[in-house]
């Protein structure tokens, strides 16, 4: 069983979870039409360690985990709020 | 009141309990509580009493319930009395015998008891309006949930084959909760133990009620467990 640390209820079996992607910063309300087409239709695919929005389903609780997709390890996670300007988690 | 009967006042009575053509198949006798069906017993109390402290599972379905949710909840609360426990995951015992659970920082759900009164639940429905209650909203829980309560020393050892969490005693305490999957079904399962016999509240999606039913009921079996009636549950200060 993998086990994936939730930021509410604790460690918790991977199933009671659903990945919903990358964590990605919307480019601002005015920028070009390229800015809001990469970030609307084109993912990194990151062999590495990535930041993933995550959701435990019981509690519809979202928070981010940071994972290595080559060893699919989880780092750490933590809530949005932990979140500085620059999307990196503190 | 017997089963035929049960179902007749439940017939006349807009509210069912989500497992009633179970417990009507299995001869309960019902009575009306809070506008809704209770089953009180099958026939036989006393050994359903006896049951309870082993393996039982009782159906709560139909008692008053309701969360409320948002970042103000618990000041909203506090406000009308409701003092919820500090920490996310843990329940208190307030008045008329409810249970008051924090399932997040910005989350409540307050359970009403067979044998108390539901009447700070109404008083909470009717004093809750969006203007003065800001950043908390209720959510109705009595429809959208089904409730049943899972009774007696050998409940972990049942559950550690459908859950993933250790349920016994000195691993998850009496008044702890824990919102997570039960038979692969997203459940709350709430300790408050009644008398000396843990009790394991467990609520889930009302629409898996059949499912839940057919599979606690097969978990049971292999120890010896069985419906009781809320009679059963005893209520404090009545320990035979």
């Amino acid at each position: 069983m993998k086990i994936m640390p939730c930021p509410l209820n604790g460690p918790r079996n991977i199933q009671e979870f659903i990945c919903r992607g990358e964590v990605r910063i919307p480019p601002a309300a005015d920028a070009s039409a390229e800015a809001w087409a990469e970030y609307l239709f084109y993912r990194e695919n990151k062999a590495g360690i990535v930041r993933e929005w995550w959701c435990h389903l019981p509690t519809t609780f979202w928070f981010i985990a940071e994972r290595d997709t080559r060893t699919d390890e989880i780092i750490r996670t933590y809530t949005f709020d932990a979140l500085d300007e620059s999307g990196s988690g503190r | 009141m017997s089963g035929a009967e049960g179902a007749r006042a439940a017939s006349g009575n807009p509210r069912r309990s989500f497992f009633q053509r179970q417990l009507e198949a299995l001869g309960a006798r019902f009575s009306i509580l809070d506008d809704g069906p209770l089953a009180t017993d099958f026939g036989a109390a006393a050994a359903e009493r006896e049951q309870a402290r082993q393996l039982g599972l009782c159906d709560l379905s139909s008692l008053p319930r309701i969360g409320f949710k948002g970042a103000n909840t618990a000041a909203w609360l506090a406000g009308r009395g409701v003092a919820l426990p500090a920490e996310s995951h843990r329940l208190a015992r307030i008045e008329d015998g409810l249970l008051a659970c924090r399932l997040s920082p910005g989350e409540a759900l307050l359970l009403s008891q067979p044998w108390g009164s539901s009447r700070l639940i109404k008083d909470l429905e009717r004093a809750w309006n969006i203007e003065s209650a800001g950043l908390c909203f209720p959510v109705p829980r009595r429809d959208s949930h089904a409730w049943l309560a899972l009774l007696g020393a050998r409940v972990p050892t049942m559950l550690a084959k459908i859950c993933g969490i250790d349920f016994r005693p000195h691993k998850f305490a009496d008044l702890t909760l824990a919102q997570t999957q039960v038979a692969r079904t997203s459940a709350i399962v709430a300790r408050a133990d009644v008398e000396g016999t843990g009790c394991w509240h467990l609520l889930f999606d009302s629409a898996s009620a059949a499912y839940m039913w057919h599979v606690l009921i097969d978990a049971m079996s292999e120890f010896d467990g069985r419906p009781v009636g809320c009679a059963a549950l005893a209520p404090p200060g009545s320990a035979q």
